[in-house]
């Protein structure tokens, strides 16, 4: 059945679900370097999109925009139909790096988004303390962050994007720094989240393993200046058990595919 | 009794015997006995008391100092003048090291000017003190300041440069509106610098203060200094010294106390890991 979806070209007849983000022709260049585009890609709601490329081909770039801290050069992005031209509050950005507050507790940490943005103080408290245990932190709420681990870290990075239920995640390659055996893990817990959530979810990586086991469609990028090369629909059925999938005679087919496409010399 | 802790299977730090605090506390005091006892010695032994003095006639020279209430008169002039100086200096440099080193454009703006003040030994400004703020207690409040000021203002300028853009910026993304960036990002973020700074200034607050009774004062522990090197009495020098060392002994002693119930989060020690899922 998978394999049909990749003789198939992979086009569904309508989506009727809302677009959250369209990038119509964006391109980005840093001072005479043209980085980027022109891109045109929409994101429906509810979606996990991955995106791969080589680096320097403006996957994040792509992030930034929809993020509101970086103006495409030309052409526009739209979120929710309106435009972003300015920091977007909607988001959840996460990215491998972490940026906890050392100062701050595991708690505060995850609170600050909150404290920002003025929620009530009891609402506070419980969103805090339902962030932690979703993320598996229970227990390690009054630990500094220099105590914990790198996986951990990441956790509560997720924990504190998740305190404030963006519509839209952000991600960077969250995983990055993390060893292959956690990473695994990591991967079967933000499925999880988003299955709960029903937010959509934009993935950043270039590893492609992640990108299948992960999403529902990926897109290749080309080599600088980046643009989508070639978009898959990941037809493998969910919900995905993350170590299971790989096993599936479909997942080698995508990899496969995805491999050509990604030109890696 | 041994004097050596007892070493467990599990110490990963090499084979070194390490010591129990009580031996050290002991050992140390032997060792500041001895070095008393062998100053004395030397003292009457090779006659050198009138360069070094002795412990004996050190004690009997603070003994007299104290007598005479003049100890209290001056120890309170001189820590007036450190404590002034110190305050006005580490709130000063705190300040401007960090309005300059979180606003890069002010921060580059006056960089220049900056780096040729910090070449300058600040110790030779001294004389002009005298001439801008007289002989009293403001001059030496000034002068101490004024050290103490560049200390702090140093570090902290330059520590609070190195924050990272992106935590900026991840943090605008988490709703943050200028305000909070600056009270729950880069004043937190600055204390640990200015903390830094500050104990760093702390000894120069006393140097201050002693160097201007040294160029021109009437009363205050560095005068006493003075005067006694003018009369030769050697004894009375050291006592002056010790008096010195004790004060500084104590304020660091505060400063570290009030840091480490400021800056709590530096000394959360150990790695907290997750019960391992199988």
């Amino acid at each position: 059945m998978g394999m049909t979806a990749l003789t198939m070209p992979p086009l569904p007849a309508h989506d009727d679900r809302e677009t959250v983000i369209d990038f119509q022709g964006v391109v980005a260049r840093f001072g005479g370097l043209h980085a980027m585009g022109p891109t045109s890609l929409t994101v429906k709601r509810g979606e996990f999109l991955a995106i791969v490329g080589p680096s320097g081909c403006g996957k994040s770039t792509l992030l930034n925009m929809v993020a509101g801290t970086l103006k495409p050069s030309e052409g526009t992005v739209r979120y929710k139909g309106e435009l972003v031209d300015r920091i977007n509050h909607n988001v959840g950005y996460i990215t491998q790096k972490n940026f906890c507050l050392p100062w701050r507790t595991v708690e505060a940490n995850v609170r600050l988004p909150l404290e920002f943005r003025k929620h009530p103080k009891a609402e506070t408290a419980a969103r805090v303390a339902a962030a932690l245990e979703k993320v598996g932190l229970k227990g390690f709420e009054q630990a500094y962050p220099k105590q914990l681990s790198g996986g951990m870290l990441q956790r509560v990075m997720i924990a504190r994007t998740l305190a404030y239920s963006p519509d839209l995640y952000l991600m960077d390659e969250p995983f990055g720094s993390l060893d292959a055996q956690l990473r695994t893990r990591m991967h079967g817990e933000l499925l999880k989240l988003w299955q709960e959530t029903g937010a959509t979810f934009v993935f950043v990586t270039h590893d492609l393993h992640e990108a299948i086991t992960l999403a529902d469609r990926v897109v290749v990028m080309s080599k600088r200046p980046g643009r989508p090369k070639l978009v898959v629909d990941i037809d493998l059925a969910r919900p995905r058990d993350v170590i299971d999938v790989q096993s599936d005679p479909a997942f080698s087919a995508y990899f496969k595919r995805l491999w050509t496409a990604l030109d890696v010399h | 009794m041994s004097m050596f802790a007892k070493q467990g299977g599990k110490s990963r730090t090499g084979r070194l015997p390490s010591l129990v605090p009580e031996s050290v506390a002991a050992i140390q005091m032997g060792i500041a006995l001895f070095a008393l006892l062998a100053w004395e010695t030397v003292a009457r032994l090779f006659r050198t008391d009138f360069w070094t003095s002795s412990p004996s006639n050190v004690m009997v020279e603070l003994w007299r100092w104290a007598a005479s209430g003049l100890l209290t008169s001056d120890l309170q002039l001189t820590l007036t003048e450190a404590g002034l100086g110190f305050l006005i200096g580490s709130a000063v440099g705190g300040l401007i090291g960090f309005i300059l080193g979180w606003n890069r454009l002010l921060g580059n703006l006056f960089e220049p000017f900056i780096l040729s003040f910090y070449t300058l030994p600040k110790i030779a400004l001294a004389p002009l003190f005298v001439l801008w703020f007289g002989i009293g207690i403001t001059n030496k409040v000034m002068f101490s300041g004024m050290l103490v000021f560049f200390m702090v203002f140093f570090t902290t300028y330059q520590g609070t440069r190195q924050v990272d853009r992106d935590l900026v910026e991840n943090a605008r993304l988490l709703g943050a509106q200028p305000w909070d960036i600056w009270t729950k990002i880069a004043l937190p973020y600055s204390a640990v610098w200015v903390f830094t700074g500050i104990r760093i200034g702390l000894p120069y607050a006393l140097i201050g203060a002693i160097v201007g009774e040294f160029v021109a004062a009437e009363a205050g522990v560095g005068f006493r200094i003075k005067e006694a090197t003018s009369f030769f009495n050697t004894a009375a020098v050291f006592a002056g010294l010790i008096i010195l060392m004790v004060i500084s002994i104590i304020l660091l002693g505060i400063l570290k106390f009030v840091e480490s119930r400021a800056l709590g989060w530096q000394s959360a020690k150990g790695s907290i890991q997750p019960e391992t899922q199988t």
